[in-house]
């Protein structure tokens, strides 16, 4: 069968429970948001294809439980994510606090992965309490991409799921360039390097 | 196919077939496509369900394109639309590697079609279709996508996607092109360019003089041209090498008198001998130029050489498609129905390949036909003509002009359309003059350089006219300007439709993804006691629009899907939508999973992974509290309570599981448990027929449990029967058989032996020692009354055997563990405790013992 996209990634979303994931994913794919909170009880998954260039990446995005309890299981996810995004509530400092378990769950079932840095909830300063000075600080150390969102009213929600979808496409076009270089050298086959890590991603 | 060939008549037969899919909105559905043949002669095509569906004539309406995404790409999906009459129906091939076939008759019929002289008569072909009316839009079937995006909900037909008639559609490319292809008005707009068609016969002449006074007269300059040539080189050489020094002479005559108002490019310049056509676009607008392709056709000398003919070329600029047709029609005044001819040959015979089926030049939106048509003027007299020329009463005079009254009536150029002609005769004059021909033969002035158009859109300017300032032919050059609409894609509107297209598409997917709901996602159970076991039922739901294949799958390193003290039934299973599942949870702790919930290494807690084939995964939460009992405490742990079990906290319990010390002081030498069990078949069941092999009554097990776990003094409830399974089963609770694995097999080397018996059970921890000998002592002392009880030393060898020398739960799920190795095994086993069955072994006793 021909294939109907020239990209196939799969992007994860995760994050502390209640930061707004499901709600994040629900706008990016349907563009609707439900003030009801219902939390998610496993790991979901929609599509949506996108037209980046001319070339059409499609994207299967994951959504997972974010409570403590299930953690052990939706780490088992991760595996071949090329795309993770964290997210915490910019009305809620502890979301934000987790973020750092979060980018250590990451690395420790994830290889090399993109990944990128969400405040949701953007969208009542009267609420917010994560400065976006201190996030953006955080999002510099760690190297990683801050976005401010709002699932609600539809503030970046495209921009940031764009954002890191250029991200994973130009990480791969690297990789694909890289590997023919090393193809023409004579270092073939002494390129990778053994890594103890589990290699999922 | 059989309603199709009941219909057949003797004279109709089936081409061929083919399995498809036509897509209709966001859905696709099973059909057939056939070509049915009349006569050897006509031809049509049945789009088949279980009835047909539509009966097309293949006709001069019928078209049909091969998606050239899939072409390209060679392997993959194979889409063909056909199109009747304006309306498109789009059909994916299946499968795609035999639609090669189907593509060859379906272009043989086509063929076959255009050349047939008149209209076939296609009646014959309404008895297959229940409609009469062939064309698709009174069947119904017109896709009018704004409706479809709007309405989305309604088209959706749920009912036939439940039962597997229809699908959603898949294979995007072509379906994407197909939904854009219907909403094209929404992101294209019209933009007028000016057009310059100029045609000269220039008689074998080498352009001596400048020609801007033919090209270069607009005051704006034209976005495209379209020059032809007729004669440009009357030499042998050219006529049968076709190769000439002219063309590039005219061609670099023809750049330097182009409009100075603008850069041009040039796009393509055909040849066919004398006939030259060449095509220039205005720089910036020729970046839009695609699909450039150029054909020639000879109808000359012996009907095919080049010395008469056409040449062509066609391409898309944006949007629209344009085909510019240059030709020398065949010469004399009586020859009128040659030149018909040959214009038939030439609109038949040119063909744009790169197209599958290549293109004509009727498949264009816009055609401009130019040429030396060759035309004349008939039955009027010479001198009345150009006496009628001279006073300007061109009118009169075009009523004889033979183009004029062969196309009204109808023989030639059908379609096409002419501006009104207010120059003079572009024929004959006197080299260098603007006099007539004064030769001998005294040629009448003829209109013969013509331009033609067909197509919408297409506004001629009054600018149709000759140019006489050029003199160096016999012919003037004519001229014709357009304003034409080109359709053109508005890039920001084009982006935005096709997004919506695709998360339409997004939309349709995520929606036909597997669905579910369950009732509960958290089952709590109070209160759970050893043996006794409780249920609840998860209901899953089929919310979605597929059906749902279900089942738990393992999540991380487990081994199982879930945990060995719950049951769930049925794990696996295929909802319809609309329907659901019940699914049994069950919880029960028996001997096989006790020690672990006691020592900690378990509890009951468990989080299930509900997955759906294809989709999403569900967290099902089983918890519980357990209730301890001393079913699944270690010998080890028995000796050191000094308090009923129910009196210490789990945490207690832990902990003392988890030390197992054999070292250190004991309340007592063998657990109080077994020794009241013991005691009480000492004093009851000496003398009861069948004791141990008699079943016990689980009611009554379970009040032993509870008189056990409670340290109840009333005395031992139930019968002596279900005091003796009490007893094995609390031997067959513990995390480690009396006898541990490690030594098994030491054991079943040294059966044979009593004295290597001996010494393994002397190297036995303490407290498993002392149990060890209380029971064989306890069993000697009931073979003792064989008489009265029955019982004989084998049997009670062979089941104390299998409890002593438990297998692991390991061993015991190893498929390669035979029946006929068990057998042996538990031969072994049982003469292992046989020997203490028979033999003194007070030696073995340590001092400290007390009964």
């Amino acid at each position: 069968m021909a294939k109907d996209y020239d990209h196939l990634f799969k992007l994860l979303i995760i994050g502390d429970s209640g930061v707004g994931k499901s709600s994040l994913l629900i706008r990016f794919s349907d563009n609707t948001f439900s003030g009801n909170y219902i939390t998610t009880i496993g790991v979901d998954f929609k599509i949506r294809t996108i037209d980046i260039h001319g070339e059409k990446v499609k994207l299967q995005i994951w959504d997972t439980a974010g409570q403590e309890r299930f953690r052990t299981i939706t780490s088992t996810y991760y595996r071949g994510t090329h795309g993770v995004i964290v997210v915490y509530d910019v009305t809620n400092g502890d979301t934000f606090a987790n973020v750092r378990r979060w980018l250590l769950e990451i690395e420790n079932n994830c290889e090399v992965v993109n990944r990128i840095l969400v405040g949701n909830k953007n969208d009542d300063p009267q609420q917010k309490v994560v400065l976006t000075e201190d996030a953006q600080r955080f999002a510099n150390q760690m190297g990683i991409q801050l976005f401010e969102t709002s699932a609600k009213d539809n503030i970046n929600v495209e921009e940031m799921f764009m954002a890191i979808t250029h991200q994973v496409l130009q990480k791969k076009k690297e990789e694909r360039d890289r590997q023919k270089s090393t193809q023409d050298t004579v270092h073939v086959g002494k390129y990778q390097k053994s890594s103890g890590k589990k290699k999922c991603c | 196919m059989n309603s199709v060939q009941k219909l057949l008549s003797s004279d109709e037969t089936i081409i061929s077939s083919h399995e498809v899919s036509l897509v209709q909105g966001w859905m696709r559905s099973s059909k057939h496509l056939i070509i049915l043949e009349k006569n050897r002669d006509l031809r049509g095509l049945l789009v088949v369900s279980e009835t047909v569906d539509y009966a097309l004539p293949i006709d001069s309406d019928f078209k049909f394109d091969v998606d050239s995404e899939s072409k390209s790409k060679n392997v993959g999906d194979v889409f063909i639309s056909i199109s009747y009459q304006k309306q498109k129906l789009l059909f994916e091939m299946l499968p795609p590697s035999k639609a090669n076939t189907f593509i060859n008759e379906l272009l043989r019929a086509m063929e076959y079609q255009s050349r047939r002289k008149t209209a076939g008569d296609y009646s014959w072909l309404k008895k297959y279709s229940k409609k009469t009316d062939l064309s698709l839009e009174n069947q119904g079937v017109v896709m009018d996508a704004s409706k479809l995006l709007l309405d989305y909900n309604e088209h959706i037909p749920r009912h036939s996607v439940a039962r597997g008639a229809m699908q959603p559609v898949a294979a995007r490319d072509s379906v994407i092109k197909y939904q854009m292809g219907m909403m094209e008005d929404q992101y294209t707009y019209t933009q007028g360019i000016q057009i310059f068609i100029g045609t000269w016969n220039v008689n074998g002449q080498s352009p001596s003089c400048s020609l801007s006074d033919w090209l270069s007269i607009t005051t704006d300059p034209p976005h495209v041209y379209a020059i032809g040539f007729q004669e440009l080189d009357l030499s042998k050489e050219a006529f049968l090498l076709n190769e000439t020094p002219k063309e590039g002479e005219w061609l670099r005559a023809v750049t330097k008198s182009l409009h100075p108002g603008a850069v041009y490019k040039e796009i393509c310049l055909v040849r066919l001998v004398g006939m030259m056509l060449i095509v220039f676009v205005e720089e910036n607008l020729a970046q839009r130029v695609d699909h450039v392709v150029c054909d020639t056709v000879g109808t000359g000398f012996m009907g095919k050489f080049g010395n008469k003919g056409g040449v062509a070329i066609r391409m898309d600029l944006e949007m629209t498609s344009l085909c510019f047709v240059n030709s020398h029609l065949a010469a004399h005044t009586e020859e009128y129905e040659r030149r018909n001819q040959d214009f038939h040959v030439i609109a038949s015979s040119i063909s744009f390949n790169g197209f599958l089926p290549p293109k004509s030049i009727k498949d264009h939106d816009q055609i401009y036909w130019l040429g030396d048509l060759n035309y004349r003027i008939t039955d009027l007299d010479l001198m009345r003509v150009k006496n009628l020329i001279n006073q300007g009463q061109y009118e009169t005079v075009l009523e004889h002009d033979q183009l004029k009254r062969q196309h009204d009536l109808g023989h030639v150029f059908s379609g096409y359309k002419e501006g009104p002609i207010h120059f003079r005769p572009t024929y004959k004059y006197d080299v260098g003059t603007d006099e007539w021909d004064s030769s001998e033969k005294a040629r009448a002035p003829a209109w013969c350089d013509r331009v033609l158009y067909r197509g919408e859109d297409i506004k001629q300017l009054v600018d149709y006219k000759s140019i006489p300032s050029l003199k160096i032919s016999d012919h003037k050059p004519v001229i014709a300007l357009f304003n034409s609409d080109i359709r053109i894609i508005d890039m920001n509107k084009y982006r935005k439709k096709l997004e919506e297209v695709m998360k339409r598409l997004d939309k349709v997917e995520n929606e036909f993804l597997p669905q579910v709901m369950v009732d509960m996602n958290d089952f709590n159970f109070d209160t759970l006691r050893f043996l006794e076991a409780q249920s609840k039922t998860l209901i899953i739901a089929n919310t979605g629009q597929v059906p749902v294949r279900f089942e738990f799958i393992k999540k991380c390193d487990d081994s199982n899907y879930c945990k060995d003290w719950l049951r769930i039934e049925p794990y696996t299973g295929f909802i319809d939508p609309g329907d659901k599942c019940d699914v049994k949870l069950v919880v029960y702790v028996d001997k096989r999973c006790a020690s672990k919930i006691n020592s900690g290494q378990d509890k009951i807690s468990d989080i299930l992974v509900l997955h759906l084939e294809g989709g999403k995964d569900l967290f099902i939460t089983v918890q519980g509290t357990y209730e301890r009992s001393v079913f699944g405490c270690s010998i080890e742990t028995l000796v050191h309570l000094n308090v009923p079990l129910r009196e210490i906290s789990p945490d207690k319990l832990k902990e003392l599981e988890r030390s197992r010390d054999s070292s250190s002081v004991s309340t007592y030498s063998v657990p109080k448990e077994i020794w009241f069990l013991v005691d009480h078949l000492y004093r009851n069941g000496l003398k009861q027929q069948n004791l141990f092999e008699h079943p016990g009554l689980p009611s009554e097990v379970l009040l032993i449990r509870n008189w056990l776990d409670t340290g109840s003094t009333d005395p031992i409830p139930g019968s002596v029967h279900s005091v003796a399974e009490s007893l094995l089963l609390l031997l067959e609770s513990t995390a480690e058989p009396l006898i541990p694995y490690n030594l098994h097999e030491a054991c079943l080397t040294a059966s044979t032996s009593y004295l290597q018996c001996k010494q393994i059970i002397s190297s036995l921890p303490l407290h498993s020692k002392n149990v060890y000998l209380y029971l064989c002592s306890f069993l000697q002392e009931l073979l003792s009354h064989s008489d009265e009880n029955g019982l004989d030393g084998k049997t009670i060898a062979t089941l104390f055997g299998q409890i002593f020398l438990r297998d692991s739960p390991r061993s015991r799920n190893d498929p390669s563990a035979r029946e006929r190795v068990n057998q042996t095994k538990a031969r072994k086993k049982a003469s292992f405790v046989y020997h203490f069955l028979v033999n003194d072994f007070s030696d073995l006793i340590s001092p400290v013992h007390v009964s």
